[in-house]
């Protein structure tokens, strides 16, 4: 009877002075939610399954074709934009990881090695990238993405030991060295694209291509408007225990450990937030205009930050001339960093319509308005090439109650950019690197380009202490 | 020797609610782990309330970063598992408190606080994260392993061998 009851209530039975046995019971209802378990690993095969078949439909290519090609590459610098380029390498088929270099060797290094482990990659760590193009003679490609004014000896060592290079923007800190780069590739023959990632993106190549080139639904751009607005961060720290050893600090170019990790303020390493933020944006003016800039005005100082530790301009507001095919044009450019509202976006404004566009998936991801004077575009929504236009209530009134003004425009239509990406931002740019070198297709950002971005936005600082609008000659843009 | 005697019906239903946080510890460590380069930095940038300052902090140091992100993806991971096998239960319990009063503690949802991120549903001081916490606290306090769970076996081969230890 004592047994039923022990039974009904899951009693472990003991008996006195006697050690309890392991009964069949206790081992039923011990393991009873391991099978909870095996639940979970099914269910989380399905989802990994489900994941891997969504991400190879959206991939550009087939996903681990029986004859692609594998590349072996090199990470050469393994900071924040090298671990991007990492998390995005390893969702394209066909990358093997073969090396990986890095002078914080304590800390950047061993993460990056370490997280490419868990990914079955078995990447040999660096610290000297002379050491690694002399031992890695497998490797086809490296990916420079080292602090600016690194990039163009490590971008002509690599391509002179036979490789392709991926160079993160901007190009160089200086003109001379982006030029060097531009020699390099063009002496060893090898592929450099540089990382202006935008110019493989989806949504940008769709508005390129489709409706400023195809659709003309801008009619003739004007004048452009961007910015990238960056709220205040604090300087980014170090551990003492993990500090570079001070002898290689200097080696590599550095004063200190506050230097190493904020190269991007320093002059001399870096060119300040309009080379890192306003570089992107800039080569699309160049892009979408057709044309690289006949001109730049420029007022910019370090409104903020402490000039101790931040020598480049915190705050830059740009005025470009453009002689596009179309007809001049004019284009305004601001970076800072104290406030980061409306963050970052490109705006072309044509006389049939407005173009506003970010990489970003969440805001300004492709706005169009057309102007009531243009043209219908019922053709390209049809073709898919716009959406549909926003339906709006006509407003006789604003939601103060205020009466509009009879000669203020008539709203334009509002449509969206039907093309969004699902992968990491940088994905496709290395996509078509990579797709380059299998020879299936061309550098969206080779060298030539690159450099053009360099020119325009390098000479920003420039025109900042000339205090006057500085010209630029067709041949600034030569090498 | 004293007898550990657990009414069934309760206990069956505490098992269950072990067994679904655990699934949820399990999967929300997995799913970091599986991420290249998961950061709790985005989160912790957003920190408000009474640690903000502290949490903001940490997103300065690489290193304790690296290290929260580490104990968070491997902890809530063991932590899932221990809660679904019924293993070391009042231990995985204690750890997985830990956890979910520090991501209260990061976005609590007091008076006045409002969040750009949306949350899935309506908040007044008490969210899921709280309601989390206290099953756990239920799971530790009624040692639900012991009933149901690879605690039973260890518990009874412990008290084999130690019959000292039996108690602990």
């Amino acid at each position: 009877m004592a047994d039923e009851d022990d039974k009904r209530k899951g009693e472990i039975p003991t008996a006195p002075g006697a050690p309890p046995k392991l009964g069949r019971r206790d081992l039923l209802m011990g393991l009873s939610t391991v099978p909870a378990l095996g639940l979970f690993g099914y269910a989380w095969s399905r989802q990994q399954q489900y994941r891997r078949g969504r991400a190879a439909a959206a991939a550009a290519t087939p996903a681990a074709a029986a004859d692609l090609q594998e590349i072996n590459v090199a990470l050469l610098g393994a900071g924040a934009q090298g671990q991007v380029l990492m998390e995005a390498m390893l969702r394209i088929p066909g990358v093997r990881f073969r090396a990986v270099c890095d002078i914080w060797t304590e800390y950047n290094l061993r993460r990056v090695v370490n997280t490419l482990k868990r990914f079955k990659q078995e990447p040999n760590g660096y610290a000297d990238y002379r050491e690694m193009l002399d031992k890695e003679k497998e490797l086809d490609a490296v990916i420079v993405a080292t602090p600016d004014f690194w990039h163009a000896q490590h971008t002509s060592a690599a391509l002179k030991a036979g490789k392709h290079v991926y160079c993160e923007k901007e190009m160089s800190n200086t003109l001379e060295g982006a030029r060097s780069m531009v020699l390099a590739q063009r002496e060893t023959g090898k592929l450099l694209q540089i990382g202006h990632q935008r110019r493989s993106n989806p949504r940008y190549l769709h508005c390129y291509h489709k409706l400023l080139g195809e659709a003309k639904l801008l009619g003739r751009i004007v004048t452009v408007n961007g910015q990238w607005n960056r709220a205040v961060a604090p300087d980014l720290g170090a551990p003492d225990r993990y500090a570079i050893p001070e002898a290689t600090l200097k080696q590599y170019g550095f004063k200190d450990m506050h230097q190493f990790r904020n190269w991007r303020w320093y002059k001399g390493l870096g060119g300040g937030p309009i080379v890192d933020l306003g570089s992107h944006q800039i080569d699309i003016y160049n892009w979408f205009l057709g044309a690289p800039p006949s001109g730049v005005m420029a007022s910019g100082g370090l409104l903020y930050h402490d000039p101790k530790t931040h020598e480049w301009h915190d705050t830059v507001m740009v005025v470009y001339d453009y002689d596009t095919p179309a007809g001049p044009a004019k284009a305004y450019y601001q970076t800072q960093t104290t406030n980061g509202s409306q963050g970052y976006y490109e705006s072309f404004m044509g006389d049939q319509g407005t173009l506003i566009i970010s990489e970003s998936e969440l805001n300004y991801a492709g706005q169009l308005y057309r102007d009531p004077n243009a043209p219908a575009w019922d053709d390209w929504i049809q073709k898919r090439y716009v959406s549909a236009p926003k339906e709006q209530e006509a407003k006789e009134q604003s939601e103060s109650g205020a009466v509009a003004d009879v000669r203020e425009s008539v709203a334009p239509d509002q449509h969206t950019v039907p093309v969004s990406l699902r992968d990491p931002y940088h994905q496709p740019h290395l996509q078509n690197f990579f797709d380059a070198i299998r020879g299936k297709a061309a550098l969206n950002c080779p060298a030539e380009i690159g450099y053009e971005s360099a020119v325009s936005v390098l000479k920003v600082n420039d025109a900042i202490d000339a205090k006057c609008r500085l010209p630029f000659k067709p041949e600034d843009f030569k090498v | 020797m004293e007898a550990t005697t657990f009414e069934r019906a309760p206990m069956i239903a505490i098992t269950a609610l072990r067994v679904l946080v655990g699934w949820h510890f399990l999967y929300e460590g997995l799913t970091k782990l599986t991420a290249p380069s998961w950061t709790a930095a985005g989160y912790l940038k957003q920190a408000k309330g009474p640690l903000a300052e502290s949490f903001r902090w940490l997103t300065t140091r690489p290193d304790l970063l690296a290290n929260a992100d580490l104990i968070t993806m491997w902890g809530l991971t063991i932590v899932g598992v221990c809660l679904i096998l019924g293993l070391f239960t009042r231990l995985a319990s204690l750890a997985g408190i830990g956890f979910i009063l520090l991501f209260y503690l990061a976005a609590p949802p007091f008076i006045g606080y409002f969040y750009a991120i949306p949350s899935e549903g309506s908040y007044l001081i008490i969210n899921k994260n709280l309601v989390e916490l206290s099953a756990l606290v239920v799971i530790l306090l009624t040692r639900s392993g012991r009933f149901a769970g690879i605690d039973r076996i260890v518990h009874v081969v412990i008290r084999r061998r130690r019959p000292q230890l039996a108690g602990a």
